[in-house]
């Protein structure tokens, strides 16, 4: 890892940005907004993100070059408590100028007027957003405003482990497998004797039950704002989890608890996994695994489908350099910035016909599929608070995981508190 | 209890002690053995005692990922102000609380100690909110600020003044001495260890904290538990290296305790001898 | 602790406004700093749990709402049973600290080995603590099931079953805990004068008479002092779950602490006004077992 150099980089960005940030203070607001070069008045920005530090890096030091005017200070902060920084940071007027915002806390903020509007930089730069995913523009978009450019996307395949495949005697997973073969195939893989087992079953959103309550024909939430987990067949995509671990072939929700999913994937104690495409390149790292493992679309339930989700660049609207603000945040839309991204592996960018560099960029694998996915993706459901009702349903569903509920009771109880929430949010 | 029972006796008091001794120092030698092993070694059913390879590759990830030396020293900057900081400030209030007779005296005494009993949780956004309009944000004064004031401080201290007998202060006064040249040269040394208690605990609070250095302060003022916790997301499941990580954070503050224990016994102690 | 102490009233009586003045100015910069950054903060915490607040935005005041959902939602019920579990299990590293600070007194070699064995969690990151005996709970490889097998039982995922995980957590409380206690216990046995020991002895006393009758009264204080501030320590307890626990673990809605309740509504779902109402809550809590501590102190804590 480059890291260290990395760190020591962005010690130097910071203390610059430092004594940068006093002069800055004494011109308070209107002149330092200008965007022209020939001012010596330097501008900083700071960047608020939660990994890839070394490819974002990289991208802030492309923009630094092509804006001598504009520095990057990049700040990184530990994933469990990013949110918290954040939200402390906004309600108090010291929010990062630009940070990386997720489907799922993005309407609280844009409602608390927390993020500064891009239609304009839209418009003015001439920004085509069919280049996009239109599920991506739309999960930004608030009362008819957009706040947010898409970074990255990510949609759900299926991993599964070659080599314990080959032991079985069972053919590889392919683009027309539903969910009956993977039921059968798990129940060929699992030797529970060994500490094996066909699939992994977390009680798991992104990677789980948001990809099979679409396939079963179900939704999340309905179109009107109401919590779908009463309809039948949103339980049958929980039904479909539900089942590995009542028949055993899958590790049970306590064991994955102790030791994540995807960890018993690399561990080689779980065959197949339902794993993000973000994870491609964590699996290619690993050398001992890369030969064995290979990824495919995800098995049909009723219909083809995948959850699609991303992170968005955003910039905060109390920001004392919007323009300068404005003008970075388109940056990290462009294409430019995408290849950047594509490159390293990191993640799939969301700028159309970028992801190319990050299909090669892991020949081994058949990321490929990740990208034909997006044909049949649906938009990672979100409202307004979707922190509570999200609470609720690792609550109510942990009963179901655990066997200790039916699918259909669990469900129920998280509708009603759920619909709760949901007219709770709108007041 | 006199040192006069027959040898048996000290047999079985070493017994119990070891066992007990041993169950508090196991933890520490399974971490210390697992940062030696690889990923795949460490997940083992059932474990291996020792590694199979002894390898640092552990330590290498641990030191190309976390720039020590930087999260080292703002840990002991903000440990140094906020110790130093505390001192002060809760020795002077609780001379004045011990020994001064006000107005109101009863009533902010105990203003003091219910703030001991709030969670810190509660004070964050608040004390953030303080900070940002002072201008101290993500500076080291903003991570130690807070902790220097301390309701438990207050208390302790006012404690150690009270049992000082009052015939040292008469026969100062006698001389001539003001309040503050009595505070400042005859009562504060004699609090000698009960301060040195404070300081050992407030060292402790500042060295661990967490959540507060995190929100007031960004990457350039991490603190070793926010290295630490950053670590933590890097590498979820790679035990080795988050044992390795925690061994090293955890280690100046056990080098300073084990060369320094008799005075950590002695401040510690102290503190609990008056109820 | 009104009382002003025999030096003031002793002096002239022109000099009590000036006592006055000099007593202000002695508490005053410590005074400015509680206010601001505690008082403060408590007091809009507490108006904040009488509103309907958001993470962003205005409030509104909507009277004890916040209060009648508190006594009617079962999450923070769950919440007061993990804390109170947690409490008084962590109350028991008192009575294990008596003895062996009481055996340490005893030996005649390696008492200073034996309390840096017993002192070290403390001085160890929370953060560390956590991770390490996460590890060692690993229902799959962690080393305490691997020892249990040896005799024989089959271990359970200890971090993540919800009918253990509280219980898991609290041992670890008690493994924390030990150090500090042992100390400030053992110094008071050290306070204990040797020549009451000597007469019981003379009086034909063994030594468990000896720690009954002598040991035990003259220890009250320290015990007093000692499980007060476990008891309020305990109940502000966040770290460990926050740490050994997490996120995403079907044991959490089992065993999350009042402060974490507190972190979740206040921080993750953005209710500030639950929140509040939350650590008020708690705030009464703690005062007023703390009261009763107080008040009961008299009929068990010796003051010879």
């Amino acid at each position: 890892m480059k890291t260290q150099r990395r760190t020591a980089r962005l010690l130097a960005v910071s203390t610059r940005a430092a004594t940068m940030t006093a002069s800055l203070a004494a011109c308070s607001g209107g002149p330092s907004t200008s965007t022209s070069n020939t001012g010596s008045e330097q501008v900083t920005l700071t960047y608020g993100v939660w990994s890839q530090e070394e490819t974002m890096q990289k991208v802030a030091d492309a923009f630094e070059k092509a804006n001598p005017d504009i520095k990057i200070n990049l700040q990184v902060n530990p994933w469990t408590e990013f949110w918290t920084k954040l939200q402390v940071g906004a309600q108090g007027g010291t929010a990062p100028d630009a940070f990386w915002m997720l489907a799922d806390h993005f309407q609280i903020y844009a409602d608390g007027g927390q993020l500064l509007p891009l239609d304009d930089a839209i418009k003015d730069a001439n920004i085509d957003m069919s280049v996009y995913p239109e599920a991506l523009v739309n999960l930004f978009n608030y009362s008819g405003k957009q706040f947010g450019l898409p970074k990255d996307f990510d949609t759900v395949g299926l991993w599964y482990n070659k080599a314990m495949f080959d032991k079985a005697g069972i053919a590889y997973p392919t683009t027309d497998w539903t969910w009956d073969d993977v039921k059968s195939a798990s129940a060929k893989l699992t030797d529970q004797t060994a500490g094996v087992y066909g699939i992994a079953a977390p009680l798991n959103r992104q990677e789980g039950f948001y990809n099979t309550i679409p396939q079963a024909g179900g939704e999340v939430i309905t179109k009107d704002g109401k919590s779908g987990y009463s309809d039948p067949k949103t339980q049958a995509g929980l039904q479909y989890w539900v089942d590995f671990i009542k028949d055993g072939n899958s590790p049970t929700l306590q064991q994955m608890a102790d030791t994540e999913a995807v960890a018993m994937f690399e561990n080689e104690q779980v065959a197949m996994y339902y794993g993000g495409s973000f994870y491609a390149k964590r699996f290619y790292d690993n050398e001992a695994l890369r030969a064995k493992v290979d990824v495919t679309e995800l098995p049909a339930g009723a219909k083809k489908a995948t959850v699609i989700n991303g992170i968005q660049n955003v910039g905060y609207a109390q920001s004392a350099h919007p323009n300068e603000l404005k003008k970075f945040l388109i940056y990290l839309g462009s294409e430019e910035a995408a290849k950047i991204q594509a490159a390293t592996g990191a993640v799939i960018p969301a700028y159309t016909g970028t992801q190319k560099a990050w299909v090669d960029s892991m020949p081994d694998f058949n990321l490929q599929s990740f990208m034909d996915s997006t044909a049949f993706s649906v938009p990672y459901p979100v409202s307004k608070n979707t922190a509570v009702w999200n609470e609720y349903e690792m609550t109510e569903l942990t009963k179901a995981w655990q066997l200790e509920e039916s699918v259909a009771d669990a469900a129920n109880a998280l509708s009603t508190q759920m619909d709760k929430a949901l007219t709770e949010e709108k007041r | 209890m006199g040192n006069t029972q027959p040898r048996h006796h000290q047999i079985i008091i070493h017994a119990v002690l070891g066992i007990g001794a041993v169950i508090m120092v196991a933890p520490f030698i399974w971490q210390i053995l697992t940062t030696f092993k690889t990923v795949t070694e460490s997940r083992a059913v059932p474990p291996t005692i020792l590694p199979a390879v002894w390898s640092i590759a552990a330590y290498e990830r641990f030191f190309t990922s976390v720039p020590l030396w930087s999260l080292l020293g703002m840990s002991l900057g903000v440990l140094v102000v906020r110790v130093g900081g505390q001192l002060v400030l809760c020795s002077l209030a609780a001379y004045g609380f011990a020994r001064f007779r006000f107005p109101g005296r009863g009533l902010l005494f105990g203003v003091f100690l219910v703030m001991l009993m709030a969670p810190s949780q509660l004070f964050l956004i608040s004390q953030f909110d303080l900070m940002k309009s002072l201008h101290l944000l993500d500076t080291l004064p903003a991570i130690a600020i807070p902790g220097m004031f301390s309701a438990f401080g207050t208390f302790l201290m006012r404690q150690a003044f009270i049992a000082i007998p009052k015939e040292f202060e008469e026969a100062a006064r006698l001389d001539g001495a003001n309040s503050w040249q009595l505070f400042w040269r005859i009562l504060l040394p004699m609090t000698g260890p009960t301060l040195a208690a404070l300081g050992v605990l407030t060292s402790l609070y500042s060295w661990n904290d967490l959540l507060w250095p995190l929100i007031v302060a960004s990457n350039k003022h991490m603190t070793l538990p926010v290295g630490l916790s950053l670590l933590q997301g890097q590498y979820g499941t790679d035990y080795p290296t988050l044992m390795a990580g925690s061994l090293i954070a955890s280690l100046p503050l056990i080098i300073v305790f084990v060369i320094l224990q008799r005075q950590f016994f002695a401040g510690i102690a102290s503190s609990g001898l008056k109820g | 602790m009104a009382k002003g102490g025999v030096a003031a009233e002793r002096r002239r009586p022109h000099s009590h406004l000036r006592e006055a003045t000099v007593g202000y100015a002695f508490i005053l910069p410590a005074l400015v700093g509680i206010v601001a950054l505690y008082l403060f903060p408590l007091i809009k915490t507490a108006y904040l749990s009488f509103t309907k607040t958001g993470v962003f935005g205005d409030s509104t005041f909507i009277g004890g709402a916040n209060y009648a959902n508190l006594v009617t939602d079962p999450t923070f019920g769950t919440a007061l049973r993990s804390s109170a579990i947690y409490t008084v299990i962590v109350l028991l590293a008192i009575p294990i600290s008596i003895v062996i600070a009481a055996l340490i007194a005893q030996v005649r070699h390696g008492a200073t080995l034996y309390r840096i064995a017993y002192f070290l969690p403390v001085v160890t990151l929370p953060v560390a603590v956590g991770m390490v005996w996460r590890f060692i709970y690993n229902g799959d490889f962690g080393l305490l099931n691997a020892l249990l097998s040896l005799i024989g039982i089959d271990g359970k995922a200890w971090v993540a079953d919800p009918t253990v995980a509280i219980f898991a957590v609290s041992a670890v409380g008690i493994w924390t805990s030990l150090g500090t206690a042992i100390i400030i216990l053992g110094a008071g046995l050290q306070g204990i004068p040797q020549d009451l020991y000597e007469a019981a002895s003379l009086d034909g006393a063994g030594p468990l008479r000896q720690f009954r009758s002598i040991t035990l009264p003259l220890l009250t204080p320290s015990i007093f002092f000692v499980s007060v501030l476990s008891v309020i320590g305990s109940l502000q307890m966040f770290d460990l779950i926050y740490v050994m626990i997490g996120r995403n673990n079907p044991a959490l809605s089992q065993s999350q602490t009042i402060v974490y309740l507190f972190y979740q509504k206040a921080f993750v779902e953005g209710n500030r006004g639950y929140g509040a109402a939350i650590a008020i809550a708690l705030l009464l809590i703690i005062m007023a077992l703390t009261a009763i501590q107080f008040r009961l102190q008299k009929r068990w804590v010796f003051y010879g």
